[in-house]
């Protein structure tokens, strides 16, 4: 799981939540790639995020991608948060014995737009948490912020602010990762992702 | 029976069986120090533990060195107690041989050498040493277990570091923000302290019980104590 780097963190706010994730691809102290980025979409409103070994991190990505198309064909209509998250933990928990290096974040609005945020472990795993959660190699340092800064029914403008500053000074203090930040937050009517510079280090 | 025949008998093939001590323990605990303008605190937690019991609500991880200089310490707590000793026997010879109190900046290039000296065997023991130095500015000296230190504005030590540093680089050195940096106030100073130590005991299980903030300033060294969660 340190081969690597990366760090995913996810939010709720007051009718909203907010994914954020570092850039970085390392091969241990090397940095390859500052444009690698671990949140992905999956539905008009929810991102699921993977920090980890990398090539897990694609293929999942992809797996995770068609599984959702595949849900959406069969039942015509758009997969929950919740359920997403029961998918991501089956689908690592196949792999019990030789698992998936990852351990994602899955961050969305459900049907009536309430917020929905959890993680899961590597065999899937799942914390069904109400406030933040955290994965990668900067988690204990994300916990750290977030535990501080976190406050219950933050307006997306606060939310923005308070999931960056979380994350820009955890990975601030891990050297596997950095290299800028990508910040999404979604709401009921749009999703707006920003791209954040931060200590190019 | 005798008991090594019994011993040959259960046993029947003989292996070396190599017999260790690992003389190292962890007892867990979090560390802070911030100096300000004209003061400097310092905080620890008082939980001592082992694995996962507590031994212990209450054992104090600060010790006050002289009315200027608070030593606080994490680790093996064996080897803090030793430390400790160690510092206090030498300031006190200092004191008879000069005349006047060690400083700050003394005492701190002393336990640098002190550590050092055990370099091939060292104090499993992260140190912070607070105080004021001969400005009267606050003042914080960090080191680890083999006597390497810096004096630096605010540090943490110990289990809970990777998770209040971030937040200590955010709020007193005013990282990543474009806030105006500032010289902080005394009362700011607390409030960010205890809440470090709150968000560390939440998700730390070696953090807790109760929170001992010494506040070092030109009046001499205050002590105060607030409880964590006991969880």
């Amino acid at each position: 799981m340190e081969y690597n780097g990366g760090a995913v963190v996810a939010m709720v706010g007051k009718n909203c939540v907010a994914i954020a994730c570092d850039k970085r691809l390392g091969v241990q102290a090397m940095t390859i790639s500052t444009e690698f980025k671990k949140t992905f979409q999956v539905t008009p409103k929810t991102y699921i995020g993977l920090p980890g070994l990398a090539t897990d991190v694609q293929t999942l990505a992809e797996k995770f991608r068609f599984k959702v198309n595949m849900y959406k064909l069969k039942e015509e209509r758009e997969i929950e948060p919740r359920t997403l998250a029961h998918l991501v933990s089956s689908t690592l928990y196949e792999r019990r014995w030789g698992p998936w290096f990852v351990e994602p974040v899955v961050a969305g609005l459900d049907k009536e737009n309430r917020p929905f945020i959890c993680s899961t472990d590597l065999i899937g795993c799942i914390n069904f948490a109400k406030d933040f959660v955290v994965s990668g190699t900067t988690s204990n340092q994300l916990y750290g912020m977030c535990e501080s800064l976190w406050e219950p029914d933050l307006e997306p403008e606060d939310l923005f602010e308070t999931i960056s500053q979380a994350l820009m000074n955890a990975v601030d203090r891990d050297c596997l990762s950095g290299w800028g930040a990508e910040v999404t937050i979604i709401t009921p009517d749009k999703i707006i992702t920003r791209t954040l510079k931060s200590r190019q280090d | 029976m005798n008991s090594i025949y019994q011993a040959a008998i259960d046993h029947p093939v003989s292996v070396p069986i190599e017999h260790r001590f690992d003389p190292y323990v962890d007892n867990g605990g979090t560390l802070l120090s911030i100096a300000g303008e004209d003061f400097c605190v310092v905080a620890a937690d008082t939980r001592q533990s082992e694995g996962y019991s507590i031994n212990s609500r209450y054992v104090p991880k600060s010790v006050k060195l002289s009315d200027k200089t608070v030593i606080s310490m994490g680790g093996c707590y064996a080897d803090c107690l030793t430390l400790t000793k160690r510092i206090q026997q030498s300031m006190e010879w200092y004191h008879h041989a000069h005349g006047k109190t060690m400083s700050t900046a003394a005492v701190a290039q002393m336990l640098s050498i002190m550590l050092y000296q055990k370099r091939f065997f060292p104090f499993y023991s992260w140190c912070i040493l607070g105080g004021l130095d001969e400005e009267g500015k606050g003042a914080v000296y960090t080191y680890d277990p083999v006597g390497s230190y810096e004096r630096e504005s605010c540090r943490c030590a110990g289990s809970a570091s990777s998770l209040i540093q971030p937040f200590l680089d955010n709020q007193i050195m005013f990282k990543n923000q474009e806030t105006l940096k500032k010289n902080l106030p005394l009362d700011h100073v607390l409030r960010i302290t205890k809440d470090s130590f709150t968000s560390a005991t939440e998700r730390d299980i070696y953090t807790g019980d109760y929170l001992e903030i010494f506040v070092i300033t030109k009046n001499g060294v205050e002590i105060q104590k607030m409880d964590l969660k006991k969880d």
